[in-house]
C-alpha cells in the first residue's frame, strides 16, 4: 500500500490520459534502466552491489544517450546527415534523461539527510 | 526506449515532411527545364506517404496495437502534358517551332510548400508538448 493513500487513485486517470493501460509512464513500455528492478518484478531481478551499482548503471545509460546525441549532431554539422530535427530531438532526449537522473540523486540525498537528522 | 513518449513517430513525420519540401524545391527549380536526362521536359514529382508500424524493443504499443508512424511511400511523376509555347529559336524547339515546357504549376507548388511547412510546424509542436509533459512528470517529486 502506498504511503500517500490518494496517490493510486490519482495515478489511474493520469495514466489513462497517457493512453498507456499498463503501469508505466510511456507508451513505449516500462522505463527499463539496466540494473533497476521495476516494482512488481520478482526479487531475483534486484541487482547485487547496492545502490551504488544501480546509480552507476543509470549514469552509464544517460551517458550513452548523450554520446548518441553528440554523434548525430556531429554528423549533421559535418554534412553527413541533413536531419537537423533528429539531432535536436536526440539532444532533448539526452537532456531529459540527465534531468531524470538528477531528480533521482536529489531524492536519494534528501532521504539520506532525513536519516541523518533522526535523533538517536 | 525513449523518455519523451511518441518521439519516434514525430521524428518520422518530420522526416517525411522534409522530403516533401525537398521535392517541392526540385519542382520549382526545374520549372523551366526543357531537357532532362532523358531528353524530355521535366515532369513534376509528387510525394505520397504511407503508414509505418514502429517496432521497438520492449514493444511500442498503445493497448495491443503497434504505434503507427509515417514514411515516404513513393515519389511519383505527374504524367500530364506541359504547356507548349511557340519559340522557334529555342534549342529544344521541335520542327514546328513549339517547345514543350515542364508541367510545373507554380501555384500548386506554393500551396504544397505551405502545407509541408505547416505540417512540419505542427509536428514540432507535438515534440514541444511531449517534452513539456515529461518535464511536468519530473516535477511530481518536488
Amino acid at each position: 500500500m502506498a504511503l500517500i493513500g490518494a496517490v493510486t487513485s490519482l495515478q489511474n486517470p493520469l495514466l489513462a490520459q497517457l493512453k498507456a493501460p499498463t503501469r508505466t509512464d510511456s507508451p513505449t513500455g516500462p522505463v527499463k534502466l539496466p540494473g533497476i528492478a521495476l516494482p512488481g518484478t520478482d526479487s531475483n531481478a534486484i541487482p547485487s552491489g547496492g545502490f551504488g551499482k544501480v546509480f552507476e548503471n543509470m549514469i552509464s545509460s544517460v551517458s550513452t544517450k548523450e554520446a548518441d546525441a553528440q554523434a548525430i549532431t556531429r554528423d549533421v554539422l559535418l554534412g553527413k546527415n541533413d536531419q537537423v530535427h533528429q539531432s535536436m530531438i536526440a539532444m532533448q532526449e539526452a537532456g531529459m534523461a540527465f534531468q531524470l537522473m538528477v531528480e533521482v540523486r536529489n531524492k536519494v540525498v534528501e532521504s539520506y539527510q532525513e536519516l541523518m537528522r533522526m535523533p538517536v | 526506449m525513449n523518455i519523451i513518449s511518441g518521439i519516434d513517430i514525430t521524428a518520422g513525420a518530420l522526416n517525411a515532411q522534409k522530403t516533401r519540401l525537398d521535392i517541392v524545391a526540385q519542382n520549382i527549380a526545374n520549372a523551366q527545364t526543357t531537357r532532362g536526362p532523358n531528353g524530355m521536359p521535366y515532369q513534376r514529382k509528387t510525394v505520397s506517404f504511407e503508414t509505418e508500424l514502429i517496432k521497438q524493443e520492449g514493444g511500442a504499443t498503445v493497448g495491443s496495437r503497434a504505434l503507427q508512424g509515417v514514411r515516404v511511400g513513393a515519389i511519383n511523376e505527374d504524367k500530364t502534358k506541359g504547356e507548349r509555347i511557340y519559340d522557334p529559336q529555342h534549342p529544344d524547339a521541335a520542327a514546328d517551332g513549339y517547345v514543350e515546357m515542364p508541367n510545373v504549376n507554380m501555384a500548386y507548388e506554393m500551396v504544397d510548400l505551405m502545407t509541408a511547412s505547416r505540417a512540419y510546424e505542427a509536428n514540432l509542436s507535438v515534440v514541444k508538448n511531449a517534452r513539456q509533459m515529461a518535464l511536468k512528470a519530473l516535477e511530481i517529486g518536488k
